[in-house]
């Protein structure tokens, strides 16, 4: 009982402290940025999607972390989902897994088309919604869908893995390319000064790297969950 | 300026109405007991989600919870659960205990099938030779390592046939239960071990 009478206050501590915290924020809320990327954002990163302006330009050292993330998250499937013996999993006696024909004919139609939605919405990123890890994820769904149709196919894990790596350290080669021209790290590597057309294809090459990678990670992780069974 | 005020309002209805769904597919996703509607309650919660985000002025993160939570995530949990769906037994002890007569008829067969079906689970009895061949002492190895879920060996002294599986798998609880009265019938569990152990 007095356990439970503890929990209470305790919970009713976090909601004031909780509360208190919102109150505060009132007080400190202003349209400072806001109005400040409203203004400068197209201009400074030529960029038409504010929102890849801040990830690729104004705040591109957090997104590296970010799309480290990922890479991490990757690393731990694969080391959990670990087999010691090769070959290991048993023949059957019945095997009753199939997938519908209709299924299959329909991925097939679908296929190329989620591919090509899924580059598109890579390539514009800095134009309109969508970007790197969107993209990404769409093209790793078109993947997923392959193994649907084939379920037989093998994939080398280890090579989609030192590629993604490598990936990863061109984006942060990418992103460094400002030191030796802008004099400042992470940020676009073209002059503040240039047209909206020149440095556009600094956030195209950066957004197609990171789909890139987002989209080898993600067909890792399917690889891994497909093996453990099969 | 009379229209305008309008569209405002109904966006803000559709708002309301797409937020009382979400917490109903929620509940729903909680109640419900099938695998494969909790499936497409989590794809369609992504979706309202989404539609939430658009209506809020964040089409990125609506792609975004599109792309993950209605496509990578249920298929990923389709993937899991088509394995999950299977009772996987390994035959080591290759006598009339599992298969009489090229024929599932053996008494181990009558309790396994009743063991599965009580679950509502595929049984699969393989007798893969390359599995069959290592020894007793790597039986525990290879429960961890592959999908096989029970081992099914004979004690040559005592002639009793043993049930092995991992302790983990709360499924061997009642297998133990339902071979409580069978005198030759015994049930190992092998304790999970930490990784790198």
């Amino acid at each position: 009982m007095s356990r439970q009478i503890v929990l209470i206050l305790l919970l009713g501590a976090l909601f004031a402290v909780f509360t208190m915290s919102i109150i505060e924020l009132e007080g400190l809320y202003n349209a400072f940025g806001k109005e400040y990327f409203l203004e400068y954002g197209q201009s400074d990163t030529g960029s038409n999607n504010l929102v890849t302006a801040i990830l690729l330009d104004y705040r591109l050292f957090d997104s590296l972390f970010e799309a480290g993330i990922l890479l991490i998250a990757v690393s731990g499937v694969i080391w959990i989902s670990k087999h010691d013996i090769e070959e290991k999993n048993a023949r059957f006696m019945i095997d009753k897994f199939k997938t519908p024909d209709l299924f299959i004919t329909f991925s097939r139609l679908v296929y190329p088309l989620m591919l090509a939605f899924g580059f598109y919405v890579i390539i514009n990123g800095h134009l309109s919604p969508g970007g790197g890890f969107q993209g990404g994820t769409i093209v790793a769904t078109a993947i997923l869908i392959l193994y649907y149709i084939d379920a037989d196919k093998e994939t080398n894990i280890g090579l989609i893995v030192t590629v993604e790596k490598i990936v990863y350290l061109l984006i942060i080669v990418l992103a460094s390319v400002s030191i030796v021209t802008r004099g400042t790290f992470f940020t676009n590597f073209f002059p503040l000064d240039a047209t909206q057309d020149t440095k556009a294809i600094y956030l195209v090459l950066l957004n197609v790297l990171i789909g890139f990678k987002v989209a080898l990670g993600l067909w890792t992780i399917f690889t891994a969950f497909l093996k453990e069974g099969r | 300026m009379v229209n305008y005020i309008t569209d405002l309002s109904l966006i803000d209805y559709t708002a309301y109405a797409l937020q009382f769904l979400l917490i109903f597919i929620a509940v729903a996703i909680v109640v419900h007991k099938n695998n494969g509607t909790i499936i497409i309650l989590i794809a369609s919660f992504s979706l309202v989600t989404a539609s939430l985000y658009v209506i809020n002025n964040a089409p990125d993160v609506a792609i975004a919870e599109v792309a993950i939570g209605s496509a990578i995530i249920p298929l990923i949990y389709v993937i899991s659960i088509s394995r999950q769906r299977e009772f996987i037994v390994l035959d080591k002890a290759m006598d009339d205990f599992i298969i009489s007569d090229n024929q599932f008829t053996g008494i181990g067969y009558i309790l396994l099938k009743r063991f599965s079906d009580f679950y509502h689970l595929e049984l699969n009895i393989t007798n893969d030779p390359l599995l069959c061949r290592l020894g007793e002492g790597k039986d525990q190895i290879l429960c961890e390592q592959t999908n096989v879920d029970l081992i099914v060996s004979k004690d040559p002294a005592s002639g009793e046939y043993i049930l092995k599986g991992k302790a983990s798998n709360i499924l061997m609880n009642k297998l133990e239960q339902m071979t409580k009265d069978y005198d030759n019938i015994r049930v190992i569990k092998f304790k999970d071990r930490d990784f790198g152990e």
